[in-house]
């Protein structure tokens, strides 16, 4: 038996990805706005054979930015798949024009009915029976949320048939019909895997990945000319605009009649409390007040209220009670010298200096999925587009900047929701500045050596001067390189949910599972390197920390350090690794003074000043994206320029700045 | 009249939309915006920010530069 291919597609924010977790028992990234999903997620289904893969959202198979794109490029290359189209119940109409689409490619599909709760509260009752007879597929309703309904579409999936040839052929009227007619001609010697019928449509309406897909055939003008034709002449007889309007309309007046049968409406009324809290956070003079405000509770949670102590806890527990019980077990059972440094001064230094701010990480990422899930992310959008208008961005980049806060990864990649390339690339350019949660380890660790009585403001004037840092790079793009490029913006604000507890808890656990994954691979094979380099020298091993390998590595770059105050090989072997992954830089520093966390602070007050040690704080924020950042960026630009100059943009910004805090704090005799 | 130059709470027939920017005008067709919509200017955020749009129950942003470009009645 051959595995079966599904895969979920439809409109934005109508819960693909929640149903694609409830299907397959996995856990991808859900929130309540538009463009959560980027990429295509690939599970396995519960419970029969088969895979289902997760698309981003869609507003039609036309694609205008990068990650809806990524589903025309699905439908045109997938031939063997069949899909769950899942419609948004109270947006009956305008999620029937991706279903109308699907459908004209091929009937290989069931539709979802998500959300009939929600569409009921607002007065719309939806005869899915009625619904399924019209578009002649399986129609099955669901709420995604709660999970209801999903044994009645698994059992569909089960009897669905990923092939047929069956398509909804609309009639577009006898001009646009020649036309396909004319094209279908044409296509029929190529090689194309879907409904010929469909691809004709599509290239008439303008979809640029269909343009792309015949751009190579010889007879690519022939297209051109027969789109041409139709449209002077549809000008001409019909007075309609263009091709793309007449299409829209077309499918317009038969969704329609197709709703006047099968919906009931009771009452139209939009739900009232998402109007009330908009009242309240997008108000005039309290918009952005609150969205400050709700930065600076989530900043004192993770760093002062709440993560803090928590942290604190388990510090002392990995110091005190596990270094002991390891301590006399290896003493027990006769370790060499060797293996005993290597797993206390090596491993429990190293990963345990890192392990210690988990507690904090995970209430960071818990405010940041409370955030995603509520709806709140799409109103920072409007709230920041002014300001993010006058460095010629527009409010969308917003949302990319503030999941960088958890992870800069994550948050390059959400840039593709952005329609404008430019915007989309500047955003992508900014990103690498946010404090993630990789920075959170080393801040806490220098701000509470150094810092002690104002810790959580100097953590938040590094937070803030990341985000300077990035406007200031965005404005200094968008008035030289991209200088011609309007910004653009339009955003959907979906009904604000009440977050599910279920969700939240999910949410946060798998982002700071990531962390701690790192915390087992990364960094504990780093730990155990740079141990083995501070241990081992040219004259053998146990050396003297100073005679080591590591000591010799830091000793070459350190001069380039020294007019920024910290020019020793320690700081220099840290920043070197930092590299792989920001956290390192502690694991690097507990190794190398090879002392607990807890005596690591007391230990570092005697190698920097508090300027030094500030100023090595800003280093590590901007000086260059992480390994897994550099690689985002990569691949989400497809330009080694880009790659090359995002890391130049924090080295350079990286370097004049922290001279001129050091230069200047020094004259100023700090 | 323009859509910018509705007051709050204001419901208005959209008449021409046909001189905004390319990519807006795909989006809002896309999410159901056509002539002879009626949609409700919601509020205008300050110094010049977005305005909020409500059209058949959903709830949409867009700048004031391009409700300068769409011209409404006002009912």
């Amino acid at each position: 038996m051959t595995a079966q291919q599904i895969a979920l597609i439809g409109n934005p924010n109508t819960g693909k990805t929640c149903l694609f977790n409830a299907l397959t028992g996995s856990y991808q990234y859900v929130g309540n706005w538009s463009g959560v999903t980027v990429e295509k997620k690939v599970g396995y289904l519960r419970n029969q054979q088969g895979t289902l893969i997760d698309l981003p959202g869609i507003y039609s198979v036309n694609p205008i930015s990068a990650d809806e794109a990524v589903v025309t490029d699905f439908l045109i290359q997938e031939d063997c798949a069949s899909f769950v189209n899942i419609v948004d119940a109270s947006q009956l109409k305008r999620n029937l024009h991706v279903t109308i689409q699907l459908l004209e490619r091929g009937k290989n599909l069931i539709v979802g009915l998500n959300m009939i709760d929600v569409a009921k509260k607002r007065g719309a009752v939806i005869d899915s029976a009625r619904l399924q007879e019209t578009l002649g597929v399986p129609v099955v309703p669901i709420i995604a949320r709660t999970e209801q309904g999903i044994d009645q579409l698994n059992q569909q999936l089960k009897k669905s048939k990923s092939t047929t040839n069956d398509v909804l052929s609309l009639y577009y009227g006898t001009i646009i019909e020649r036309a396909i007619q004319e094209m279908e001609e044409e296509l029929a010697p190529l090689p194309i895997k879907v409904s010929k019928r469909w691809i004709a449509l599509q290239f008439l309406d303008g979809n640029q990945h269909v343009e792309k897909l015949l751009d190579s055939e010889e007879n690519f003008d022939v297209f051109e000319n027969i789109r041409e034709k139709a449209e002077q002449k549809l000008k001409k007889e019909q007075r309609v605009a263009s091709l793309t309007q007449h299409i829209h309309d077309t499918r317009e007046s038969y969704i329609e009649k197709l709703v006047q049968n099968s919906v009931v409406v009771n009452t139209s009324r939009t739900n009232n409390w998402t109007e009330k809290i908009d009242s309240i956070v997008t108000n005039k003079f309290l918009g952005i007040p609150i969205f400050l405000l709700l930065m600076y509770v989530m900043f004192m949670l993770t760093f002062d209220w709440l993560g803090f102590p928590l942290s604190d806890l388990l510090d002392a527990f990995i110091a005190g009670p596990i270094t002991f019980v390891l301590e006399n077990t290896l003493e027990l059972i006769g370790a060499s010298t060797f293996i005993q440094s290597l797993i206390l001064d090596g491993i429990v230094a190293g990963v345990g200096g890192v392990l210690v701010f988990v507690p904090q990480i995970f209430v960071l990422f818990f405010c940041l999925s409370l955030l995603e899930d509520s709806g709140y992310m799409a109103r920072v959008t409007i709230v920041m587009d002014r300001l993010m208008q006058t460095i010629g961005l527009n409010g969308k980049s917003f949302i990319p900047l503030i999941i960088g806060f958890g992870c800069n990864v994550p948050g390059v990649m959400a840039a593709r929701s952005i329609e404008q390339p430019k915007d989309r690339l500047v955003t992508m350019m900014m990103t690498p500045f946010m404090s993630c949660s990789a920075r959170l380890p080393v801040y806490a660790l220098f701000a509470g050596a150094f810092f002690a009585s104002n810790q959580a403001l100097v953590v938040l004037s590094l937070y803030v001067l990341g985000i300077v840092v990035a406007l200031i790079l965005a404005k200094f793009l968008s008035s030289t390189t991209f200088k011609e490029q309007k910004s653009l913006f339009i955003m959907e604000l979906p009904p604000y949910r009440l977050p599910q507890w279920r969700t939240l808890w999910r949410a946060t656990w798998e982002k700071g599972k990531g962390f701690i994954r790192k915390a087992g691979t990364y960094i504990f094979g780093g730990s155990v390197l740079i141990w083995f380099l501070s241990y081992a020298g040219p004259s053998g091993l146990a050396v003297e920390m100073d005679e080591s390998y590591l000591a010799m590595i830091g000793g070459v770059i350190a001069p380039i350090f020294e007019p920024l105050g910290f020019g020793t090989w320690q700081a220099s072997a840290a920043l070197l690794t930092g590299v792989l992954a920001k956290e390192i830089v502690v694991s690097t520093m507990s190794i190398i003074y090879f002392v607990p966390e807890m005596e690591l602070q007391s230990f570092l007050s005697d190698q920097f000043t508090p300027l030094i040690a500030y100023g090595f704080m800003a280093f590590i924020l901007l000086y260059i994206p992480c390994l897994a950042t550099v690689a985002a960026v990569r691949k989400e630009t497809h330009s080694r320029k880009w790659t090359f100059l995002s890391i130049v943009y924090g080295f350079v910004s990286a370097y004049v700045l922290v001279f001129v805090i050091y230069q200047v704090g020094k004259l100023l005799g700090y | 009249m323009l859509l910018s130059e509705l007051s709050n709470n204001d419901i208005a027939r959209v008449t021409d939309f046909s001189k905004v920017h390319i990519v807006i005008q795909k989006r809002l067709r896309q999410l159901g915006i056509k002539q002879d919509c009626e949609v409700c200017l919601i509020r205008k955020l300050p110094f010049g920010g977005p305005c909020m749009l409500e059209s058949s129950g959903q709830c949409i942003s867009l700048r004031l530069d391009e409700a300068r470009l769409i011209e409404v009645q006002k009912k």
